[in-house]
């Protein structure tokens, strides 16, 4: 795991610094109408304190060296450690995507489930050509669209962006959390919609193997109602590859999304890596990569200990 | 078979039908547009020009100057910014345009701030009493004001307007930009308590600006001992001014509530909120359903909304002009041989369409401009008219630059060359894509192959620092008056400086020299608009256009007036029975 994580970091160190522009130079901007021999030195002087003017390598062994004792650093444009900005931004980042993580899974299984046991049947096709079309929609133009056209008069269902009301801090928690919950709909649904299709097909594929399989035709046998025989038997086996997909949403609940943070107005994970890839803001950049790279191998890991509860028949302890 | 097949052909029939559907929907509000930018075009031809009409705006009290603004007090004004600032730290290079929003004039107040009404450099006192500028020692004497004090009731003395300047001065503190204003101070010396004295290396008109317009931080809030500590103080902006920094919800908002105990002429509004919005349609959607009550729309917007008969019911729909919209041009880098010759550059600009780019892209509302000046201010000559839009006559001036189609491929060469360049631009901004795709069209005609290059914004600046690009199409923002030097001036070529085009000319450098030490302003303009028609027949860069400002604003405001400087909320209020917010 150590050295997979080393590599992450090394890739990406090596390609926000190969990117052209610096960090220095683009805040001074081309507005800074700064005389000539003027910004030279500002420009050097500021490379210095960032550290930057040293060579490539030891800027990595530096950074490696204070990352190793868990210190990320400072950005850059914010003058503040990289860890507090992660600290602030993650909690929206994860509501959002917790919550569209909960509703993909309790739209997608049993709708799963259902298309598997009536294959080929209306429910079947229906949901399955609904969910592709769902599926490719783009989420930048839906989300546009939902702003246009449910967003300010006529109909006016839900505020357009932001996360709470102007009079939000005086309201009681419960209104509060409504307040809350009512901007949250439209990010929701833009984070959710496409979901659907991948994970229901998951289902859908995972349960008609296992319903052709022997196993659950002894089950069948054995005069099990369908109910227990789809549920017992056949579905247990079904939700080892759900379980894979999981692992690899861990990393995507922590990186946010850049598209509907943007159309939203919502400042989370996904806005702090692509103002930081924009700005240069190498510690930022890197602190976020690092991160979500560790998450995604976590999450690898988590999912390998998932398969042993859920499949009898792996096992961690050393066969005999 | 046969039904579930037709099963599955319905829902295909289905999904196709859903995507018409909402491709329409997608494409009423285009049309919309387009019915709108033919009715205006209709008016435009009858009426001549179009200088939108302001909002009648009586107020119903008359303004008292100098004691109090007319009107009730209470209310908020939620306004929006496009971007969260990063840091509300006044001198921290990192400050941004929507940073100055928050806090400038609201929490932090400067010695002297510009007349809005007069439509050059003006500077009416703030904090400070008076103003004294000594030519012969070189001296800029500033008496404070006798009863002033911070939010929290500490007066402001001498000592604060030196610790500022202490402050920004100090090399470990980030303040590299601002600095350079101040570069040309020397020392700033506290005669007694309330009376300070910038001396300064040279006579430079802009410091006495600079002097003028300094921000003064509360010595007892910023003081430090390291610096690294201030540079890192991002929040809790804190000064003398009419509003007090109450919260920032980071994503979200910045709250300002009324200080009451400022001491000069408060304002009525209770609260200033500053949504941060990212998305432009989604601010206009909650303006629409009043969640806040003003934005800066673009042209499009402001050009379909200030058409809308509803919708100017509940808002008004302000266009003005201000200076710093600053301009957009073409920058023609000197150091290539296509245009280190006059004549292509002026070919060049004949050869672009500028009043289309008024007339289809800014929707009649901009400008075309001829120099680095604010078209309204006084430093721009009154009398230059823009080159035309001659395919003919920049032909003929490639002609005379002996450019010639000698192969007879449809594009002009000399000496073995093909006139073809990159034209380098920000990539990512809609406004540059449409002029640069009209431009590829016209430059074609004239036998030039432009070739448009769009760059990522940091690309971007490394090449034009490097000089590595042929020609570039950007913007610079603008103030009242601006000094041109560090754009135009040959000593600015070398060392990654702003004069990126190579521009040299000996007049233009002795002319930049002498007015930066001209004092009286009327000499000073004078000499500025000889410049102005030195860059306007070399055409170091073609320039494009500007426009003016756009504001939408909530009618229960009252009391908004168009300055000549633009507008001003620290006047504005709601009568009673209309305010929305406790």
């Amino acid at each position: 795991m150590i050295p997979t994580l080393l590599g992450i970091t090394i890739v990406v160190f090596a390609i926000s610094r190969m990117a052209p522009g610096d960090p220095v130079s683009l805040a001074m901007g081309p507005g800074g109408m700064m005389d000539a021999q003027r910004a030279a030195d500002v420009r050097a002087t500021r490379m210095r304190l960032y550290g930057l003017d040293k060579p490539v390598h030891v800027q990595y062994a530096t950074w490696l060296w204070r990352v190793v004792r868990l210190d990320f650093g400072d950005s850059i444009k914010h003058h503040r450690e990289v860890i507090d900005l992660i600290k602030e931004r993650l909690p929206i980042t994860l509501t959002l995507n917790i919550i569209s993580f909960v509703i993909i899974y309790a739209v997608s299984i049993p709708m799963g489930i259902l298309s598997a046991v009536g294959r080929k049947k209306f429910l079947d096709r229906a949901s399955s050509v609904m969910l592709l079309m769902l599926w490719s929609l783009p989420s930048m133009w839906v989300g546009q669209m939902l702003i246009g056209y449910l967003c300010g008069p006529p109909i006016n269902w839900f505020p357009p962006a932001g996360l709470s009301s102007n009079y939000a801090e005086q309201l009681a928690f419960f209104p509060w959390l409504a307040d809350r919950l009512w901007h949250l709909v439209l990010p929701i649904v833009c984070l959710t919609y496409a979901g659907f299709a991948y994970l229901t097909k998951q289902v859908r594929a995972g349960m008609l193997d296992n319903l052709r399989a022997d196993y659950v035709r002894t089950a069948r046998a054995k005069g099990l109602s369908n109910w227990a025989v789809i549920f017992r038997h056949a579905f247990r086996n079904s939700i080892i590859p759900v379980i894979t997909i999981m692992a690899t949403l861990l990393p995507a609940m922590f990186g946010g999304s850049v598209i509907i943070e943007r159309i939203f107005s919502v400042s989370g994970m996904g806005l702090l890596a692509f103002e930081a890839v924009t700005t240069r803001d190498y510690n930022v950049v890197m602190g976020v990569a690092t991160i979500a790279g560790f998450l995604n191998l976590v999450g690898l890991l988590l999912a390998d200990i998932a398969y042993a509860i859920v499949d009898p028949r792996i096992s961690f302890e050393s066969a005999e | 078979m046969n039904g579930r097949l037709g099963l599955v052909t319905f829902f295909i029939f289905l999904f196709l039908l859903l995507m018409i559907v909402f491709q329409v929907l997608s494409m009423v509000q285009a049309d919309r547009l387009y019915e709108r930018l033919n009715q205006l075009l209709d008016r435009l031809s009858s009426a001549g020009s179009v200088r939108v009409a302001q909002e009648s705006q009586e107020s119903k009290q008359a303004d008292l100057p100098g004691k109090e603004y007319p009107g009730d007090e209470g209310d908020w004004l939620v306004s929006v910014e496009m971007g969260e600032p990063r840091t509300l730290n006044p001198i921290s290079v990192e400050n941004s345009i929507e940073a100055r929003d928050i806090y400038a004039r609201n929490i932090i107040e400067p010695l002297f701030y510009y007349d809005l009404d007069y439509d050059g450099v003006k500077l009416v006192p703030v904090l400070a009493e008076s103003m004294e500028v000594s030519e012969e020692k070189l001296e800029i004497t500033v008496v404070l004001k006798k009863d002033i004090w911070f939010s929290d009731g500490v007066p402001v003395t001498a000592d604060d307007v030196i610790f500022t300047y202490e402050t920004m001065m100090n090399p470990e503190v980030d303040a590299a930009d601002l600095r350079n204003y101040y570069d040309n101070v020397r020392q700033v010396v506290k005669v007694d308590d309330r009376t300070v004295k910038f001396i300064l290396k040279e006579l430079y008109w802009q410091t006495v600006e600079s002097v003028g317009v300094f921000d003064v931080l509360p010595r007892h809030i910023y003081k430090f001992s390291d610096p690294k500590e201030f540079n890192a103080r991002r929040s809790n902006p804190a000064g003398s001014g009419p509003y007090i920094f109450d919260k920032w919800d980071v994503g979200q908002q910045v709250v300002l509530r009324r200080n009451d105990n400022y001491w000069g002429k408060k304002p009525k509004l209770n609260r200033l909120v500053f949504k941060f919005i990212s998305n432009s349609s989604a601010a206009l959607q909650a303006l629409r359903s009043h969640d806040i009550d003003t934005l800066e729309p673009s042209s499009e917007q402001f050009f379909e909304l200030s058409n809308d008969e509803q919708f100017k019911k509940d808002f008004y729909t302000l266009s003005y002009w201000r200076p710093s919209h600053g301009y957009s041009y073409i920058g023609w880098n000197q150091a290539r041989e296509f245009f280190k010759d006059r004549g292509v550059r002026l070919a060049m600009t004949h050869a672009i369409n500028r009043p289309a780019i008024v007339e289809y892209i800014q929707k009649g509302y901009g400008k075309i401009v001829t120099g680095p000046f604010y078209i309204y201010g006084k430093q721009s000559d009154p009398n230059i008219k823009p080159w035309p839009f001659d395919l003919e006559k920049a032909k003929q001036l490639l002609d005379e630059a002996g450019w010639r189609d000698t192969d007879g491929d449809g594009i002009r060469d000399k000496d073995g060359l093909p006139f073809r360049f990159k034209l380098s631009y920000p990539s990512g901004n809609e406004t540059y894509e449409r002029i640069i795709k009209m431009l590829k069209d016209d430059t074609a005609k004239i036998g030039v192959d432009m070739i448009p290059d769009p760059v990522e914004w940091s690309i971007f600046l490394d090449r034009m620092n490097r000089r590595v690009f042929d020609a570039a199409a950007s913007g610079w923002g603008g103030t009242i008056e601006s000094d041109p030097y560090q754009l135009f001036h040959s000593s600015q070529i070398q060392r990654r400086g702003n004069n990126y085009v190579g521009f040299n000319n000996a007049e233009a450098d002795s002319i930049m020299e002498q007015a930066r030490r001209t004092l009286n302003p009327e000499k000073r303009y004078e000499l500025y608009h000889r410049l102005h028609q030195i860059i306007h027949e070399e055409q170091p860069y073609t320039f494009l256009v500007t426009r003016p400002t756009y504001t939408l604003l909530d009618k229960r405001f009252e009391n908004v007036k168009v300055h000549k400087l633009g507008i001003d909320f620290l006047e504005w209020y709601v009568p009673k029975d209309k305010q929305k917010y406790k």
